[in-house]
């Protein structure tokens, strides 16, 4: 039987504008956190060294083979997703802070990715507590004695524990991508069975995204300076189709003088490879000592809880 | 087709470095870009290659390049087809610089990007890393070397390309609009590092006071088809083919107090507007802006302490190095970006509601027309603008009609933008805006990818507007025929604000902003006189002495003989009637008679 707990119905809105008034207020604080953080103080950085191997980047994550460290993150973020307790979750998310200072890792880039996170999850939070199918022992409150509205805590302690694993894997994409450059992460991803072609697909999309992105906020504001606002008739529809068509027209364009580009500095089909690989002893114990921590914690998770 | 140069290879002669023979090209939408080129280009050459947008300039950089494959004829690098295997070997050699820079700048760091020729070739990293950081070096971009591509300014970005192929130490250059949309500081040094390059140069470009000093060989396309190969000196010093060529711009000369200006004679020159008087418009400014700042999202600062303001019917020009603000003042007057301070416009505080109506009044022209052509047809262009203003059907036609007419496009309403020249889609974007009648007309580099004739034809109709124009641009001669004021930006801030004459003959100033027109000035003098001093060859007759030798007797006499020598002669102008005075006989002692050529001065015609 469930234990039913009965409160007066105005709590209702209480109960769930608080959580999400909280994630709302989390959200901004990190939105500003992050603007603060992205304001240059008046000073470019030092272009003439590498920005990962300057003082904070000469960390154990830094060194680590990037093979071993894909490989690692990803049996340890598998490890991490199939844990069923709150209490392992969390410690999990205390471990991906600690990788996170140890690689030094910037502080706005994470927020960044909370925040894309923070939609999902607060929706979970909302959600799950009304509709996890009730079982004997979990604990219900009840507003103004409507059945159908009860707020099952087991529901909510669910939806945090899914949270907390989100939260821990999505701290390790930091350590796990900043800290060697893109294309030695893709040579490494390459190394271990990605297609090289995916790899390189990747590179371009991610040095061309600006570009495209800056065309795409050009030709925006070539339609709104002639009069265009997004309305809900069938002529914005014509007109974004326009926008779109053209953008795609010169997107392709581009491509084909970016590959004449490759072709005329000797592109025959691969890109050099950045840096050599090897795989050393430092690199298999590290290896080792995390994926034993993502055991520790399905261990503790599984047998102990 | 005539031909004053003409590289035969001879039994005993070096072949030539490219040989090109009966070369045609025609793209797979059935457009034939070249036909019947025959083609020589030596060792060491510095090559002009000019023509009109679309006359197959940048087709043929390709094929020299072997990008793409000949549809008929040859193309020989060092006496062998230019196709694989010995493509491949040659491949090094050959450096290709296009338009846009970021068509080149592939790499995720500056420094990956310069070495990837290098590395393609099978350089270890060890060895490319050094080689690159050298070849930044040499365009002063050592310390830019870890920095992304796209994070890099225009001209930096430009310099970094050109790095990419230096690398590589080619002995060819092939260079496509080098200096497009650079500031003149850019210019100049981008001028300089080509100088200093030891190879063979294939420059195309639009701007041929730009390629003056740079190339001695100029090769003339027209419709796929070479139209001339000269000397360039001969190629800008004859207007008449300069314009069958579409290539005259000579009527944006701009001549230095040390060149033909101060000659009351120079015949045709382009007249350069007298010293405004100090400005003093009356009534109240169109637009104000009082401590105007403008913060990009990542807090970097556009604009600070903007004071401003331009009265209705003012024409004034924002000048400033690239990245100094302008474009960034420009978003704000048209309320796609709101910073912070005061703005009035028509006297009114520019509110959000304000700001968002703002386009009603204010039209842009952009620097990349590309960005504001979207429609399929050239008349849903026009009517675009119309129809967010709300006009009727028959008002929309009537103003469509009036604003083709305008910029010269009648009969195009039913013509496909994308399909157009890169002069007509300027013109279009100018008509989209004119449509709306604007009070506020800006521009924004008008002049940049327009070939000599749609300069031309641009700056007419420009003159001829009876609005209120803002004008930002690199191009001098452009502001001093258009604008009677002058903004001056650094750094976000507005330094100086000073007529136009002014500004223009104030080179303290422009040394200040790096928009310093020195050598265009140089050039344009230089090019100045060629054209309206130059040289022709006449049979002249000279009286002469003789020492003739019979046998043991020796004796001297007087005779006459006829031949040719150099005639410095000055024109004035194309279109005035002016006649060629003969000499069939003048007096002269030619004391180096057995020696050649006399060159002696004669009295001006």
């Amino acid at each position: 039987m469930a234990d039913i707990i009965q409160y007066p119905l105005w709590q209702l809105p209480l109960l769930i504008l608080m959580p999400l008034g909280c994630i709302a207020a989390m959200v901004i604080c990190l939105r500003r956190l992050a603007h603060r953080k992205e304001i240059p103080r008046g000073e470019d950085p030092d272009w003439s060294v590498p920005s990962l191997d300057d003082d904070t980047g000469a960390t154990l994550l830094h060194r680590w083979d990037v093979r071993a460290k894909i490989v690692t993150l990803l049996v340890y973020s598998f490890a991490v997703a199939s844990l069923e307790h709150l209490t392992p979750s969390l410690l999990a998310v205390v471990l991906s802070l600690t990788a996170m200072a140890i690689a030094r890792v910037s502080v706005v880039r994470v927020l960044l990715r909370l925040l894309a996170l923070s939609g999902f999850l607060g929706m979970l939070l909302v959600v799950l507590p009304f509709t996890v199918p009730m079982h004997s022992g979990d604990t219900v409150l009840l507003f103004g004695g409507i059945q159908w509205l009860s707020f099952n805590v087991r529901g909510l302690l669910l939806a945090v524990t899914i949270a907390a694993k989100a939260v821990a894997i999505a701290l390790l994409m930091e350590p796990l991508l900043a800290t060697a450059p893109l294309p030695v992460t893709l040579n490494g991803l390459a190394r271990l069975g990605l297609p090289e072609m995916v790899g390189q697909m990747v590179l371009l999309s991610y040095r061309y995204v600006h570009v495209f992105l800056h065309e795409a906020r050009r030709m925006a504001s070539g339609m709104r300076v002639r009069g265009f606002r997004k309305r809900t008739d069938l002529y914005t529809l014509y007109a974004v189709a326009g926008f779109l068509g053209m953008l795609f027209v010169r997107s392709f364009e581009r491509t084909e003088r970016v590959f004449d580009a490759m072709r005329a500095r000797g592109y025959t089909g691969r890109f050099p490879e950045q840096g050599e690989f090897r795989l050393q002893g430092r690199d298999i114990l590290l290896a080792s000592a995390w994926i034993l921590a993502g055991g520790a914690l399905i261990a503790y998770d599984r047998i102990i809880l | 087709m005539p031909s004053s140069l003409d590289h035969p290879v001879g039994a005993d002669q070096k072949p030539s470095l490219f040989s090109i023979n009966g070369l045609c090209y025609t793209y797979p939408n059935g457009v034939q870009a070249l036909s019947g080129i025959d083609l020589n280009i030596d060792s060491g050459e510095s090559i002009a290659l000019v023509g009109q947008n679309g006359s197959g300039k940048t087709t043929l950089i390709k094929l020299l390049s072997g990008l793409l494959k000949p549809e008929k004829g040859t193309v020989r690098y060092k006496g062998e087809s230019l196709s694989d295997p010995h493509l491949s070997r040659v491949r090094p050699e050959i450096g290709v610089l296009f338009q846009d820079p970021d068509d080149q700048l592939f790499g995720h760091t500056v420094l990956e990007d310069v070495a990837f020729g290098l590395r393609s070739q099978g350089v270890s990293q060890a060895d490319a890393v050094p080689a690159a950081t050298d070849a930044l070096a040499q365009v002063s971009l050592t310390n830019m070397a870890y920095k992304p591509p796209h994070r890099l300014s225009f001209g930096q970005k430009k310099r970094a390309a050109l790095a990419g192929l230096l690398v590589t130490q080619p002995k060819v250059l092939l260079l496509d609009e080098p200096t497009a949309n650079l500031d003149p500081g850019q210019e100049q040094v981008f001028l300089d590092l080509l100088k200093a390059f030891p190879g063979t140069l294939v420059t195309i470009s639009h701007d041929l006071i730009f390629l003056y000093e740079l190339c001695d060989r100029a090769i003339v396309l027209d419709q796929g088809r070479i139209h001339r190969d000269c000397a360039f000196c001969e190629l800008v010093s004859q207007r008449e083919n300069l314009r069958a060529n579409g290539l005259d711009f000579s009527f944006r000369m701009f001549v230095t107090k040390d060149g033909l200006e101060s000659d009351t004679d120079s015949p045709d020159k382009c007249p350069r507007p007298a010293p405004s008087p100090k400005i003093s418009p009356e009534g109240a400014p169109l637009v104000v802006l009082r401590d105007y700042a403008y913060r990009y999202p990542d807090g970097t600062s556009a604009l600070k302490d903007v004071r401003l303001a331009i009265h209705e019917t003012e024409r004034v020009a924002v000048v400033g190095e690239n990245g100094a603000g302008k474009t960034t003042l420009l978003s704000c007057l048209i309320g796609i970006c709101r910073g912070q301070g005061e703005f009035l416009f028509d006297g009114r505080p520019v509110t959000r509601p304000v700001r968002r109506r703002l386009w009603r009044d204010v039209g842009m022209v952009f620097q990349d027309c590309a960005d504001q052509l979207f429609c399929s047809s050239v008349a849903e262009e026009l009517g675009f603008g119309l129809r967010q203003l709300g006009c009727s059907r028959n008002e929309s036609r009537s103003r469509i009609q009036q604003a083709l007419s305008l910029v010269q496009l009648d009969g195009f309403e039913d013509r496909v933008p994308l399909h157009l020249s890169g002069g007509e889609r300027k013109r279009l974007a100018l008509a989209s805006v004119l449509a709306m009648k604007p009070r506020l007309l800006i521009l924004d580099e008008p002049t940049a990818g327009l070939d000599p004739q749609g300069e031309e034809l641009l700056l007419h109709i420009l003159k001829d507007l009876q609005v209120t124009l803002l004008l930002v641009s690199h191009d001098i001669f452009f502001i001093n025929e258009l604008t009677d004021r002058t903004l001056v930006m650094h750094r976000g801030g507005i330094i100086n604000d000073l007529p136009t004459h002014a500004f223009s003959t104030d080179e303290r100033l422009g040394n200040l902003n790096g928009l310093s027109f020195v050598y265009r000035e140089r050039s344009a003098a230089a090019v100045s006189l060629l054209q309206y001093e130059h040289e022709h060859k006449h049979i002249h007759q000279h009286p002469h002495i003789h020492t003739h030798r019979h046998d043991r007797i020796t004796h001297v006499h007087r005779h006459e003989h006829a031949h040719a020598h150099r005639f410095l002669h000055r024109h004035p102008g194309d279109d005035k009637a002016h006649a060629h005075l003969t000499w069939p006989y003048h007096t002269k002692d030619h004391p180096t008679h057995e020696d050649g050529a006399d060159d002696h001065a004669h009295k001006k015609d």
